[in-house]
């Protein structure tokens, strides 16, 4: 059978599933790394999410699970691609108990509307991601998306509480529950998060909210040099503050709301009562030039969460990366990282979790003078060389001829226990083949 | 290979005084803090990672089962073989090997007990935040296989929270090491997934794990109440008010009484229930919540709200909390602890659905629990010797957890599934659930460890005479 044989045999079994209106040409915008998908299709349920994935699994075809398509930069260049999973009709809240602070949405459920409908009741859906009109729950979950609120909630792994998924091979399971404390049966959630679409396609998921603080206050401190930041931030660190935020802004973090862009900024965010906010005030003392409230402190966190957006809407071209370091081992590493970007003919940038070490690094092409493969490809190893091997350096957008150059996830420990866990979930390597790991 | 074989080979390994092998040295390790007893053919003291890969080898090749035990102060039979195999003792593995201040993190060995390594590191004010009511004797390595809670982790998260990497002995016998000082690393979070395995998946030989700072101010509170509703609206409206404690915990009436006379931490003798309540943070934090609790206790009818003026009073109040158990196995021959966890909007209906089997089933029923996170502990009381008591207590216990489920909840919060609930787990898990589960097991234990636990059918090929005694039955000592 011809190729077009095997297309049109497929679309006819998927439109037996989903109806005629929910299988289509994958649109033009579709596109990951150059690679054009043939298929989109768009299941409503858990179980046709699993008919689907039955139908690739015996076909051993290629499914690519998509939210907003929004962080689909991540990984190799896909080997193959036979069809777009979307979870746009998978929407909605599941259920609210707000006096548990604990929610259930489904997978295809846009950030936006969680954030808001929690708003109204004072309480915080922790998950944060750039573009967050966009980008789904299901999606912020396979990247383990993160955000400023990271530095006093933890990553998403510590506050999602149940989920239900489809594995390779068209099982629809679930794990952990609805409830804040539980610790029956294997912790899914863990190798979920995190795994980019390769072990399953969630379909939906439970939280822990937060409560929001009654009020906020941003204190931001302007350093000349990455020293001084790192020396504020083990100052505030070791002081009795416990901020909701500590975030580091670096010179050209451009987009960045009120950001000046010669210094490196230390942003702390706190709740509390007056006499707490007294409190920040008194302990940062005169490291503290500027304390934001309102709209400027919200435009400044928004423009902090879509700082790895804005720098590609900048620059198409621009290479961002997701770090992750021990804590101690920032200074050293910030400044090596510049240094490598410099050399190679980059403007380097970076916002992330002061504390937590969790940073995305831009480097940005110099204009009128754009870097050859080879400078992307030298200096991705410089900075590798200068970050620790306990931790990543993940590559979250680069052009799509350099990926073919280089190792986009850096160089996995334990690849043989990961690969068995991937073939135990997906046996035929139907989800995101040859996307993830070495 | 025959047992006698077995045992020779493993003095070989180990040196012959780091192996147990006679039946009075074996009676020590059939049972953990339940009651639930099964006899291990061996008990092995390794020194070294080394030395346990050797052995889950060893096991393999002699076709003999292998269980990881830490002090032995779990509450659902995680740490007891089933089937005769070989026990594996963590005492000689107790060491803290790194203590980073910089980067907040430390390296220790699993026989390190748990408030041991909070004592080391307290000079540096950090402690690790994991603090079962056990953690005087309890050691990490059980922790990270039960993925353990505590009064104080409603706020600072269970052991998974604090887990940031682990080398493990996988049931293939092969060592490996995931994630490090960093979580974030390249790749499957397996340290997570491995996280409260209950040692079926591996044996982990070394943890790194977080260090948290000390907070500036803490205060704890004791609301005082005539009535079990009346504490437990209290717990409602807290959570609901988005109040932040870094503990919350309920004692009912005849719990309190029965703490009162084994310890004299203060709970009033005539009262319904009490609420111990706990804040942490910045001075200012502190005092505001402080008086946004008292608010809501007085609101909903507490008589009175005392809080600890200093540290010796606020160390009565938890002695009280952290030897209830022990307290209660005053009040009869033995008794019956369930781990269920409800919505924390549902305490309330509960607590009066509880009465309600107490008295359906002509049993008392004593209830101490983690109420900022809605983990029930209702304590059943009965005598052993008594066979209509036992059936009657078992299937109370097993009402209150189907209640528990049927209100979105959880069969066990914290203890674990072990050999004690997994009958139970089909309430929560579907077959397509667990036989995902399954295949995730059978990919790093092919069957030599731990077998039988967890899930609810026998997995191993060799089954136990009888399923033992019903779990978490306590004797007076």
């Amino acid at each position: 059978m011809n190729d077009q044989g095997v297309v049109s045999g497929l679309e006819a079994e998927l439109t037996g599933i989903l109806g005629n209106e929910h299988v289509m040409p994958c649109q033009s915008n579709l596109v990951i790394d150059g690679i054009h998908t043939q298929l989109c299709v768009e299941p409503a349920t858990a179980q046709e999410v699993a008919d689907v994935l039955r139908v690739a699994n015996d076909r051993k075809l290629t499914v690519i699970p998509a939210g907003g398509f929004t962080h689909q930069g991540y990984g190799n260049v896909p080997p193959r691609a036979d069809l777009v999973l979307r979870t746009t009709r998978l929407s909605g809240i599941v259920y609210y108990d707000a006096g548990d602070l604990t929610i259930g949405v489904r997978a295809g459920t846009r950030l936006a509307d969680v954030q808001n409908a929690v708003a109204e009741h004072r309480q915080v859906f922790a998950v944060e991601a750039a573009r967050a009109s966009r980008a789904t729950v299901g999606g912020a979950l396979a990247t383990a998306s993160h955000g400023p609120r990271k530095h006093s909630t933890g990553g998403v792994r510590e506050f999602c509480v149940g989920l239900e998924f489809v594995t390779g091979d068209g099982q629809i399971a679930k794990a952990g529950g609805r409830v804040v404390k539980n610790v029956a049966g294997y912790d899914l959630m863990k190798l979920l998060i995190g795994s980019h679409g390769t072990l399953g396609i969630i379909t939906s998921a439970n939280f822990r909210l937060m409560p929001a603080a009654r009020q906020t206050a941003t204190f931001m401190a302007e350093f000349r040099t990455i020293g001084e930041a790192v020396a504020f931030r083990e100052r505030v660190v070791k002081s009795p503050l416990s901020p909701i935020s500590l975030e580091l802004i670096s010179p050209f973090a451009e987009g960045v709301s009120g950001q000046s862009p010669k210094a490196w900024t230390v942003a702390i965010k706190a709740g509390g009562s007056d006499a707490v906010l007294a409190r920040y005030r008194g302990e940062l003392g005169e490291d503290l030039s500027r304390e934001l409230r309102d709209a400027n402190e919200a435009a400044l966190w928004s423009s902090v969460v879509e700082f790895p957006a804005t720098m590609l809407q900048l620059n198409q071209r621009a290479m961002l990366l997701d770090v992750h370091m021990p804590a101690a081992s920032l200074e050293p590493a910030l400044t090596e990282a510049e240094k490598a970007a410099t050399a190679h003919g980059f403007i380097f940038s970076a916002v992330g979790r002061a504390a937590v070490a969790s940073l995305t690094l831009a480097l940005s092409p110099l204009p009128g003078d754009p870097p050859s493969v080879t400078q992307y490809v030298n200096a991705l190893s410089a900075i590798r060389a200068a970050c620790p091997a306990d931790g990543a350096v993940i590559v979250r957008n680069c052009p799509s001829e350099v990926k073919k150059h280089i190792e986009p996830w850096g160089s996995a420990r334990e690849v043989e226990s990961m690969r068995r866990v991937k073939r135990t979930l997906d046996p035929n390597d139907v989800l995101n083949r040859g996307r993830f790991l070495p | 290979m025959s047992f006698d074989e077995v045992i020779t080979q493993l003095q070989g390994l180990l040196g012959a005084q780091h192996v147990l092998h006679r039946p009075e040295d074996l009676m020590l390790y059939e049972y953990d803090a339940s009651v639930d007893k099964g006899t291990p053919g061996a008990v092995v003291f390794p020194s070294t990672t080394e030395e346990v890969a050797a052995l889950v080898r060893l096991a393999h090749r002699a076709e003999v089962s292998v269980v990881p035990r830490g002090a032995g102060t779990g509450l659902s039979g995680g740490s007891i073989s089933r089937d005769r195999g070989i026990v594996i003792v963590f005492t000689r593995m107790n060491r803290i090997l790194e203590v980073d201040v910089a980067n907040r993190r430390a390296v220790v060995q699993p026989g390190v007990v748990n408030l041991d390594l909070s004592a080391a590191v307290a000079r540096y004010g950090l402690y690790f935040a994991p603090d079962p009511s056990s953690q005087k004797a309890c050691t990490i390595g059980g922790n990270v296989a039960e993925n353990s809670g505590g009064p104080h982790t409603l706020a600072q998260g269970v052991t998974v929270n604090h887990v940031t990497g682990i080398e493990v002995v996988l049931g293939t016998g092969e060592i490996a090491r995931f994630g490090g000082k960093c979580i974030d690393t390249c790749g499957y979070d397996v340290t997570g997934y491995f996280t409260g395995s209950e040692g079926t998946l591996g044996i982990v030989t070394e943890i790194t794990v977080k260090l948290v700072r000390k907070a500036e101010a803490v205060a704890t509170l004791l609301a005082i109440y005539n009535t079990v509703d009346e504490g437990a609206n209290s717990v409602v409206e807290i959570t609901a008010e988005g109040i932040t404690p870094t503990a919350l915990e309920m004692l009912d009436g005849l719990t309190l009484r029965t703490v009162e006379e084994a310890t004299h931490a203060g709970y009033p003798m005539d009262s319904g229930a009490v609420l111990l309540v706990e804040l942490e943070g910045l001075r200012e934090e502190v005092e505001e919540q402080a008086a946004l609790v008292r608010g809501v206790c007085m609101r909903n009818g507490a008589r009175e709200v005392r809080r600890a003026k200093d540290e010796t009073e606020r160390a009565l109040l938890w002695k009280g909390r952290k030897n209830a158990f022990a307290a209660i196995g005053r009040l009869a021959p033995s008794y019956y602890t369930q781990d269920g966890v409800v919505p924390r909007s549902k305490i309330p209906q509960t607590l009066r659905y509880i009465a309600e089997v107490s008295k359906k089933y002509g049993l008392t029923i004593a209830n101490i629990f983690h109420a900022g996170d809605g983990n029930m502990h209702p304590a059943i009381l009965f005598d052993l010797r008594d066979p209509d008591q036992l059936k009657r207590t078992v299937a109370a216990g097993a009402d209150i957890l189907a209640y528990c489920v049927s209100l979105g909840g959880s069969i066990t919060g914290e203890h674990g599934v072990g050999m004690e609930k997994n009958a139970l787990m089909p309430l929560l898990f579907n077959e397509t659930d667990l036989d995902v589960m399954h295949r995730l097991h059978d990919a790093f234990n092919p069957g030599v460890l731990n077998p039988q636990k967890v899930f609810p059918t026998p997995r191993s090929c060799r089954e136990t005479g009888s399923a033992s005694l019903p779990p978490e039955l306590r004797r007076r000592p």
